[in-house]
């Protein structure tokens, strides 16, 4: 049935989006948890 | 800073000083006419393009007039509020001005008035371009599209003299503008074009109650508004 | 002062939201009965409505913080509003993208202007415009402070756009009917989903809201080394 496919198209749209989202938030943490550990090298120097 | 807020403000009560500021905006322009040249002459090539791009309905044009005006408008009054705080930032003026025991909201509605005069100027231009452009006649009307155009201005110089200090200070500077000004404004754009359209293509003088109310109801909100907060925009 | 993070609270939210997002899917598709007139294809609307319902919540916790930020100065409220304000644009954004897959099947077009949709566009790009300002601000202090003030007013002038669009509508009517209230039957399905995807909201914008603290943590670091 046609309406299936429109039905399954909205809620693959809706992972995708939360995925998208979530990754770029664990993006972010991640080049964060390289600047700290950035700036720990430079403290010990 | 020299002066601070809590010193004694100058010789003169509020309005004398929105007069200066205000004045001082109006001298310097009147002087090179840059801008206004810039904004009269963007908002005829608005109708011009909308001309050739609405060709196809041309014989119906007159009910699309409204929209085609007031998005002249828009996009001819962005350009002077971009104008407006883009010259003060080349040239550190702002910086001096800030100087002064001023307050900023003061600056705020000095601004403001500058710009709501500019724009009614060339919206008075662009709109006799439009009526030789789409052959309209209007007499009768005048009053009532005065009434329109300059609330309908007020409202847009309200939030757009706060907005355009915002979008100065960013990395983008005047292209930033038109983005936030747009969504923001789109209440008064409504009205606006809804008010010129019964005042030009309907008799019912009566239905304009409603979106002018709303119209003033947004510019007194929003200057009030603009008039808090400005001082968080120009902290430096 | 660097900002404390209750780890277990993230644990706990995490615990509820994986059985809660599975007993959010079984109640949009399987608990839920199958409507009249639209079918499955109606099941969207369980997914579709908290989303709004979440992007609304989340423009107006950007409103408060915003204010909070502009009376109190303290960095705080300024990651809670950039939390919040992303949170409004990602549900938002599902609201936007599930509406027309919802509409074209129904109504056989992808957008109609209508008042719903209308001001939910615009208010979508009202908060794309607040991330925009905060994008181009390369200060901390400055960039905090001019969102601040444009979240003021985006959320100010929300109402007004509302109002604005609905009356423009009155006068142009369109064809296109939005779908209206809620059989009983299937309330149970929504409330459930309301309520997830409320938590999911809490728990994204705590996570955006750490991700800021710990980058003012790290720029006042820098600033010192340096």
């Amino acid at each position: 049935m046609n309406t299936m496919n429109y039905l399954f198209a909205a809620y693959t749209a809706i992972w995708i989006i939360l995925a998208l989202y979530l990754y770029s938030i664990s993006a972010r943490e991640k080049r964060l948890r390289e600047d700290v550990d950035r700036l720990k090298q430079q403290l010990e120097k | 800073m020299p002066g601070g807020r809590g010193s004694d403000p100058p010789r003169g009560a509020m309005p004398a000083k929105i007069w200066a500021i205000f004045r001082k905006d109006l001298l310097i322009e009147l002087r090179t006419k840059d801008s206004l040249n810039a904004m009269l002459f963007f908002g005829i090539v608005v109708l011009v393009i909308f001309s050739f791009a609405l060709e196809s309905v041309r014989d119906s044009i007159r009910m699309a007039v409204p929209g085609i005006l007031w998005v002249a408008f828009a996009f001819s009054g962005t350009l002077g509020l971009n104008r407006m705080f883009a010259a003060e930032k080349e040239n550190s003026c702002l910086q001096g001005l800030l100087m002064l025991p001023l307050d900023r909201g003061i600056l705020y509605l000095g601004k403001m008035l500058a710009a709501t005069v500019f724009m009614l100027f060339s919206e008075v231009i662009i709109f006799v371009f439009s009526l030789v452009f789409f052959n309209l006649t209007v007499w009768r009307e005048i009053p009532y599209l005065a009434l329109v155009f300059v609330i309908g201005t007020l409202g847009f110089t309200a939030v757009g003299t706060l907005l355009s200090a915002i979008s100065v200070n960013t990395r983008l500077r005047e292209v930033l503008l038109p983005l936030i000004l747009f969504p923001v404004i789109l209440p008064i754009l409504v009205m606006a074009v809804e008010s010129t359209n019964i005042i030009l293509n309907t008799v019912d003088y009566r239905a304009l109650k409603l979106p002018l109310t709303v119209m003033s109801v947004f510019t007194i909100i929003f200057t009030t508004l603009s008039y808090l907060l400005f001082d968080y925009v120009l902290e430096d | 002062m660097e900002t404390r993070r209750s780890t277990w609270f993230d644990t706990l939210l995490v615990v509820i939201l994986v059985p809660g997002m599975i007993l959010a899917l079984y109640m949009a598709f399987l608990g839920a009965p199958r409507e009249r007139t639209m079918g499955d294809l109606q099941r969207i609307f369980y997914f579709h409505a908290p989303s709004g319902i979440v992007g609304l919540i989340a423009f107006a916790v950007n409103f408060f913080a915003s204010v909070a930020f502009l009376i109190k100065k303290d960095r705080k409220w300024d990651g809670l509003a950039v939390a919040a304000a992303e949170m409004g644009v990602v549900f938002l954004t599902i609201l936007l993208v599930t509406g027309p897959l919802w509409a074209k099947p129904i109504w056989l077009v992808w957008w109609t202007w209508s008042p719903r949709l209308t001001s939910s566009l615009i208010l979508w790009l009202l908060y794309i415009a607040y991330l925009l300002i905060r994008n181009y601000v390369p200060d901390p202090e400055r960039r905090a402070m001019m969102s601040a003030v444009f979240g003021v007013v985006a959320f100010v002038d929300a109402p007004i756009v509302w109002f604005s669009i609905r009356w423009w509508r009155d006068i142009h009517p369109s064809p296109m009917l939005e779908t209206g209230g809620l059989s009983p039957s299937m309330r149970p399905a929504f409330y459930i989903c309301a309520l997830v995807f409320n938590i999911l909201m809490i728990y994204l914008i705590r996570r955006r809201y750490f991700l800021e603290m710990a980058r003012h943590d790290i720029e006042r670091l820098e600033r010192r080394i340096a």
